[in-house]
């Protein structure tokens, strides 16, 4: 679960989109065909149930103990005592605590039995061996240890990372609670199962059947069958969530559709939003949008009230430089996850939300993130892609990163392209006091020093007819947290014949120039071309800085313990320049 | 081919150290060479420190950083190293059009130059960044061989398996139709076959090999890490014998992107061939 919390102003309602339905119900292919109708669950928030909530109750009480395990009940006298013995031992309760602030983990017991004779040592085969099973949620980490009976002692302990052991009983029941109270289960099978028709749910995923290998979370999959087809519910343990749905087929001649989390969630990304481009209409708004192979999330065809707007709007590369080490960086393409040249992919869907302002929606966003499989992990990334569009005409393209990178001296560098519709368009700075057009293709930076008009614009872009749009660039005036762009500006001729980015483009500068060598000067030097009255492109490369100097951390991640297990708290460094008409749209 | 002398295939090593090793003052036994050291750019060769010491020996060659990122590395009997390009990130230093390629260190002057360039990828959109994934020199037919991908695409499998001349880097023979990863000759099932993980799916290949390692007959699903291991759906990366013929798969996550974590989780999977049932079967992860 990711908690957010830097300051928005505004109150966002978020909706998932879904794949058109209509046009996936045309597939032919049956595997295709469910994925696209799969559907992922991104709210982070458990299901509320009496079971789940006594659960957490439960989880917290033992937080509190000394050994701070939820021990397996209803157990027998040997089965007691092996307990008992192995909770006494200091390798076995070695990672029971965080190291660093001694908070303790969310342990449990799973199993408790007769050990089998190949897992007792030679000098132990005469005792009376049990094995104990214990998983810590933290640490996705299973500990073993094989205790004897008859001599009180421990005889081994062992840990197996990144691995999970068969879930106990109540655990299973748990997972079926939660599937069969999830309102997306009903909706899928059209009416609400009962518990005793999922199957397979003490198959743990980690075992055989699936996992949550993003979340590194421990899962299972309850599944329901109807007619001809398997409906996997995952059920994220930790949480106590279910992560998403997929139908599979059965009764094929084939092996077994397994379906874990990276599955799910990649197949979907991969054919509603990679493969085909979504149209989205809402207010006075309309558009496409795509996920890219390395261009992040692309809109394009931009009409306000009727109005062609822009051609296209995307981020081209995310460039990553650290102050400490010379050339030390990374320049990151975003996009799709299979197939890409992304090095940060997309794990989860667009979300549509409202924009409210004073109890009214004042306009929409649409945004897109794109994470690194370990992170909030050091050296891995997340960013955020945002499209906000306004009742008024306004609009902004808009981006973050959400740490959590690899130093606290990292200056991030979003490159955004921004190409405007129309073929008379003309570029004006405001200097001096008034608007000095932009002859040629050139570039400027956002200095202390930048002059703006009194409304805070620092460019026009219009045509003859007076028409276009202000820019206007972060400065920390937007109330989103963000601290201001200090951006390069260029402006580029648009060439449809050439790769100069109107198709995805792959890296287009390194990490970590320190100056206007970005990647768009390319398309400038060594001959710069007119800009007046023509079809034009602007790029925006706005540089922050990061920060996790406690209260003003900027850009950042770092992980927290809630009642035992790893949550992520962000930071967001938001950036992108806001549009805004110059003739008011009647 | 004699039994004895097939199972003996992929067990024992013909690989020699390079002269310019010693030369350095390095000792050969402790000495690899690497391409995934931190923040270093290309190959490099490093000592292990001696028991009781930390201190690990790192060194580079002016010429070995100058292509860019590398991935598989394979040695042959004269200390020659063979090498080929991945994009790490992004394709700045390894665009598509020049990514299909291998290059040598010469055993002698520790130079890395260009050895081999393979069909050029075709560059239009969809199609994936990567070309060589995987490189093994073959001590018994003393051929090299590399899986190469480039030129596919998400809807197509166009990768290529090569056999080359070490001697002159002309491609001998190819199998057309698989996107491979990790390679490898070995014979303990008696027959001498080329292994290969497959980049798409976790399942690792096997393709007989006459004598002369020319490749003869059809790839068939030899074993799979399919649902193993923490992330179920490992790709081959390395694939080697131990020293008692138990197949060790080194498999990372693999999706044909440009993901790059810096400690990438890998893990070692170990199988072990039961003659009776003729199937690789798995023994323990590591």
């Amino acid at each position: 679960m990711q908690t957010y919390s830097s300051i928005f102003l505004f109150l966002f309602l978020t909706l998932i989109l879904g794949c058109d339905e209509n046009q996936s119900s045309k597939n032919k292919d049956p595997e295709k065909e469910n994925a696209l109708q799969s559907i992922l669950i991104s709210d982070s928030s458990n299901i509320a149930i009496p079971e789940v909530l006594q659960r957490i109750e439960n989880i917290q009480q033992a937080l509190k103990n000394s050994v701070p395990v939820i021990l397996l009940k209803n157990l027998d006298t040997f089965q007691t005592q092996a307990q008992s013995i192995a909770l006494h031992d200091a390798k076995f309760k070695e990672n029971l605590f965080d190291k660093k602030t001694n908070q303790p983990y969310r342990n449990e017991i799973f199993n408790i039995y007769a050990a089998r004779p190949q897992e007792v040592p030679m000098a132990f085969q005469k005792g009376q061996c049990y094995k104990v099973e214990m998983y810590n949620y933290a640490l996705n980490l299973t500990t073993t240890a094989i205790v004897d009976i008859a001599s009180n002692s421990v005889v081994s302990v062992g840990n197996i990372p990144q691995s999970q052991p068969d879930i106990p009983a109540y655990l299973k029941d748990l997972a079926l609670k939660i599937a069969v109270h999830c309102p997306q289960v009903t909706q899928a099978l059209g009416y609400k199962p009962g518990e005793s028709e999922a199957l397979m749910a003490n198959t743990k995923t980690a075992l055989n059947l699936t996992k949550c290998e993003r979340s590194m979370h421990l899962c299972v999959a309850p599944t329901f069958i109807k007619q001809d087809k398997a409906l996997w519910v995952i059920v994220d343990l930790t949480d106590h969530r279910v992560v998403g749905l997929r139908w599979t087929q059965v009764g094929d001649a084939g092996p077994v559709k397994k379906i874990s989390e990276k599955k799910l969630k990649f197949d979907k990304i991969m054919n509603c939003y990679c493969k085909k481009v979504t149209a989205l209409e809402k207010q006075d708004w309309k558009l496409n949008y795509v996920i890219t192979t390395s261009d992040g999330m692309r809109i394009s065809e931009v009409y306000y009230k009727g109005k062609l707007i822009l051609n296209n709007a995307k981020i081209v590369d995310w460039h990553v430089s650290y102050s400490n080490s010379d050339g030390f960086g990374y320049s990151d393409a975003v996009g799709c996850p299979e197939f890409s040249q992304a090095a940060v992919v997309a794990v989860s869907e667009p979300r549509v939300s409202e924009i409210i302002e004073n109890g009214r929606s004042i306009g929409f966003t649409l945004e897109q993130n794109f994470s690194s499989e370990q992170w909030p992990q050091p050296c891995n990334y997340n960013y955020l892609q945002r499209f906000e569009f306004y009742r008024d005409g306004r609009f902004r393209v808009a981006g973050a990163s959400l740490g959590r990178g690899c130093g606290n001296n990292g200056t991030y560098r979003p490159v955004f392209r921004i190409s405007f519709a129309g073929n008379e368009n003309t570029l004006s700075e405001w200097k001096t006091n008034q608007w000095i057009p932009w002859q040629t293709e050139q570039w400027n930076l956002q200095t202390p020093q930048t002059p703006y008009t009194s409304e805070g614009y620092q460019f026009k872009l219009f045509d003859p007819s007076g028409n276009g749009f202000f820019l206007e660039p972060g400065r920390g005036q937007f109330a989103d947290g963000g601290r201001g762009d200090n951006a390069y500006v260029y402006l580029t001729l648009q060439h449809p014949d050439k790769e100069e980015g109107e198709n995805d483009l792959v890296t287009i500068a390194p990490c970590c120039n320190p100056d206007y060598h970005q990647g768009p000067e390319k398309f400038i030097e060594p001959s710069p071309e007119k800009t007046e009255k023509t079809s034009l492109v602007l790029w925006y490369v706005a540089q922050i800085k990061n920060d996790d100097t406690p209260g003003r951390e900027y850009c950042w991640a770092e992980s927290y313990l809630e009642n035992g297990a790893y949550k992520t708290r962000v930071y967001p460094c938001i950036c992108g320049p806001m549009f805004v008409p110059i003739k008011p749209a009647l | 081919m004699t039994e004895t002398e097939i199972s003996g295939i992929g067990m024992q090593s013909c690989r020699q150290s390079a002269p310019f090793i010693r030369k350095l003052g390095f000792d050969p036994s402790r000495t690899a060479f690497s391409s995934s050291e931190k923040n270093m750019k290309g190959l490099a060769i490093f000592e292990l420190p001696k028991p009781g010491d930390t201190i690990k020996k790192l060194w580079q060659h002016k010429t070995w950083s100058q292509f860019g990122y590398m991935g598989s590395i394979t040695t042959d009997e004269n200390g020659n190293a063979y090498t080929a390009p991945i994009p790490f990130v992004n394709t700045l230093d390894n665009p598509v059009s020049i990514i299909n390629r291998i290059y040598k260190v010469d055993a002698q002057s520790s130079e890395l130059k260009l050895f081999a360039i393979l069909p050029q990828a075709d560059t239009s959109p969809g199609v994936v960044p990567h070309g060589v994934l995987g490189l093994f020199y073959d001590c018994h037919g003393h051929k090299l061989y590399a899986a190469s991908v480039a030129g596919s695409t998400m809807e197509k499998e166009n990768g290529i398996l090569y056999m080359l001349d070490p001697a002159t880097g002309k491609v001998l023979d190819e199998l057309k139709g698989f996107d491979a990863c990790g390679v490898f000759v070995g014979g303990i099932t008696g027959e001498k076959k080329l292994y290969f993980g497959h980049a798409r799916t976790p399942n690792i290949y096997t393709v007989s090999l006459d004598k002369e390692g020319y490749f003869d007959g059809k790839p068939e699903i030899a074993l799979s890490l399919d649902q193993l291991g923490p992330r179920g759906d490992d790709k081959a990366r390395r694939i080697r014998y131990d020293q008692y013929g138990n197949l060790m798969v080194f498999g990372v996550e693999f999706n044909f992107n440009l993901a790059a974590q810096s400690d990438k989780p890998e893990t070692v999977y170990q199988f072990g061939y039961n003659r009776v049932e003729k199937k690789w079967l798995l023994m323990k992860i590591h």
